[in-house]
């Protein structure tokens, strides 16, 4: 098992590697030049190479490259164009932001869809199960920001229920992570994003939960575990949804990389401070160093969850340790 | 042997509805399991063999219907118990499973021996501890060494297997053990040491074991009494000495030809031609009627009825008294083979 996690460990810092160097090409091959933001061409000629050179700009790419991974290295990130913070000092208060939405969403998301792929498939046919395949598609089929929209009109502006946006009331800016927890203002505000996200994204694991289930509980284990004599529910969740959870497993990890996409949808609707909100600022502001920040971060966040899920695989199956030792 | 039945059933019916209609998987079967005793059920796939205990077990799929006139085990009525009632008091606790497919059934994402002592607890008040020094003492009992209790089904061989399953059905001291083709699956050397297993613990516990194969050699070492089954029904029943010196169903005939003796080394392998019977739809007929050389008119518009020979032995066929050349004829491959 430690094996396989070590294993996992080093594939996930080769895929982290290579992000970084297709972000470094990517942003060097975008249009328009970045060095315009800050070296103004209306600048003498003369202080205008000399900025370049300060920068770095005019030591060749492989050079540039290695500067490059070495600061990413030692958080060496730069400095936003517009606010001249630190990137790393901006990306700090965003991330948690973010996290803790994405959280949220992805609880809502697994806990619910899991458990409705459980109960769908133990009453296959019955109206739940019909019920919830509609239900479910249907959100799946709806945009976030449709959703999203629709929920700010009908619980925030007509019935006045929820907040429409922000992270918590203005004017009283939390002081770090608890503070923020502890604020009812925070608890309201999360609410309408969390559904936004959960609908949207719920159909997936219900479904795949659903499907697992069935097929799992068709299998000769469950069939002896009803002939010990079992409660009903103990088949159910102990070996049926047990084993089916490894499929969903596996899907959380890839769902975790869609979910950074609503991420920003939803995040820019409701104003929530966070990585995704960055992103579509810092490049509507052509301001690339907090761009390539944020594309590191999310992209660090999504390999980082990867690496969990896959962790959590080796733990639910044991069968695993097996290809750790043996043939993988 | 005891004389008192453990479990009795008299006239059970099983059908599955289907959208191309009724399946009459197991019709008017009606037979008596008695205490200490081995009672076979051989037959081929399909037969209604499994059909027959998932309905003993409740397990029968939803569209699954059974009905009956008699499931007596120890005196209770098993037909109007509750679930509840069943699942805590019945299932393991009296009647265990050796299923089918040792193969699949562990679970296997739990230990081998955490799978047991589940089952302990799920009907007897113990503490782990006391659960796991159980799973010791039946992992001996089946040539497991204990210490393997803590392995993952997928670390065990197919033989192992079996005999955790094997171990598991013991857990409780049933008063009846359904053991269903324990040993299919296996191969040929596996087999023979998980039969002489099952034999050595036969003799060792006072449990009673249906035991259901399509082996019919296997049924014959190990069974005090056998019921012979063909379309969902019984077509044969008696003790395994009676069935095998004088067998009177031509099914029963037949199956004897198709497997190789150890007394006539040599002799020619006869099969019996044609399918079994699909079951779809009202019975009519004796089931082996298409396929019987000795059919006369009246089969194929009646069922034929229990006739008893002897004491304890049964057969469903309108020629019983014909028996004597009729077991003549049937050691003839031209029998078998030309009149159809």
């Amino acid at each position: 098992m430690f094996d396989y996690i070590l294993r996992r460990l080093g594939y996930t810092l080769i895929t982290l590697f290579a992000v970084a160097t297709i972000l470094f090409v990517i942003f060097r091959m975008l249009p328009g030049d970045p060095t315009l933001q800050v070296i103004s061409p209306a600048m003498d000629e003369a202080v205008q190479t000399r900025m370049k050179e300060a920068f770095g700009l005019n030591d060749p790419m492989w050079k540039q490259y290695l500067i490059y991974l070495k600061n990413l290295v030692t958080l060496e990130w730069g400095r936003s164009f517009v606010s001249a913070q630190r990137v790393t000092d901006i990306l700090a208060y965003r991330f948690w932001n973010t996290l803790l939405l994405m959280a949220a969403g992805m609880c809502l998301t697994l806990v619910l869809g899991i458990g409705m792929g459980i109960v769908m498939a133990w009453r296959r046919n019955g109206p739940l199960d019909v019920c919830g395949t509609v239900v479910g598609l249907v959100f799946q089929a709806t945009p976030p920001f449709i959703t999203g929209l629709l929920l700010l009109i009908v619980l925030s502006y007509r019935l006045g229920i929820f907040p429409t946006g922000g992270m918590y009331p203005a004017g009283q800016r939390p002081d770090g992570l608890i503070d923020l927890l502890l604020m009812p203002g925070f608890w309201q505000r999360i609410v309408l994003p969390t559904i936004t996200v959960g609908a949207y994204y719920i159909a997936t694991p219900m479904l795949i939960m659903r499907d697992s289930m069935l097929e799992v509980l068709g299998s000769d284990f469950i069939e002896l575990a009803k002939a010990k004599g079992l409660a009903p529910s103990t088949v159910m969740f102990r070996h049926a949804a047990r084993n089916a959870l490894l499929g969903v497993v596996t899907l959380a990890g890839i769902m975790v990389g869609f979910a950074v996409g609503g991420q920003v949808v939803v995040e820019s609707l409701f104003s929530w401070p966070g990585m995704g909100q960055l992103m579509v600022e810092s490049a509507a502001s052509h301001d690339y160093p907090v761009a390539q920040g944020t594309f590191l971060m999310l992209a660090i966040l999504v390999i980082g969850l990867n690496f969990l899920t896959d962790v959590a695989y080796s733990y639910l199956d044991p069968r695993i340790k097996i290809s750790a030792t043996g043939i993988g | 042997m005891t004389t008192k039945a453990v479990l009795e059933v008299r006239d059970l019916n099983v059908r599955y509805n289907t959208s191309a209609g009724p399946i009459h998987a197991v019709s008017e079967v009606s037979f008596d399991v008695f205490g200490d005793e081995v009672f076979g059920i051989a037959g081929e796939s399909g037969c209604g063999k499994s059909t027959l205990i998932r309905a003993l077990l409740r397990l029968l799929s939803p569209n699954g219907i059974c009905e009956s006139a008699v499931i007596s085990f120890k005196g209770h009525d098993l037909r109007t118990m509750p679930d509840r009632e069943f699942r805590k008091d019945i299932l393991w606790r009296e009647i265990s499973l050796v299923p089918q497919s040792a193969m699949n059934s562990l679970n296997p994402v739990y230990r081998v021996g955490a799978q047991i002592v589940e089952a302990i607890r799920a009907h007897r008040r113990c503490t782990r501890a006391t659960a796991r020094e159980r799973v010791a003492e039946l992992f001996d009992v089946v040539g497991l060494q204990a210490d393997l209790m803590d392995s993952y089904p997928h670390e065990f061989s197919g033989g192992m297997r079996q005999r955790a399953m094997i171990a598991m059905a013991l857990a409780l001291d049933p008063a009846l053990i359904i053991m269903d083709e324990p040993t299919t699956g296996l191969d040929v050397l596996v087999q023979e040491r998980i039969l002489r297993r099952i034999r050595k613990i036969r003799d060792a516990i006072a449990s009673s074991i249906i035991l259901i194969t399509h082996d019919i050699a296997v049924i014959a070492e190990m069974c005090d009494r056998i019921a012979v089954m063909y379309g969902g029904r019984f077509m044969e029943q008696a003790r395994s000495l009676d069935l095998f010196e004088s067998p009177h169903h031509p099914y029963t005939l037949g199956l004897k030809n198709a497997f190789p003796s150890i007394h006539a080394v040599g002799a020619e392998l006869i099969s019996i031609p044609g399918f079994p019977p699909g079951l779809i739809g009202p019975q009519t007929s004796c089931p082996f009627e298409p396929r019987c050389p000795f059919r006369i008119e009246r089969c194929a518009t009646e069922t034929p009825q229990p006739v008893t020979i002897t004491e304890q032995h049964e057969i469903r066929c309108f020629r019983s008294a014909e028996a004597e050349s009729l077991r003549e004829l049937a050691k003839s491959k031209a029998t078998w083979h030309c009149s159809n």
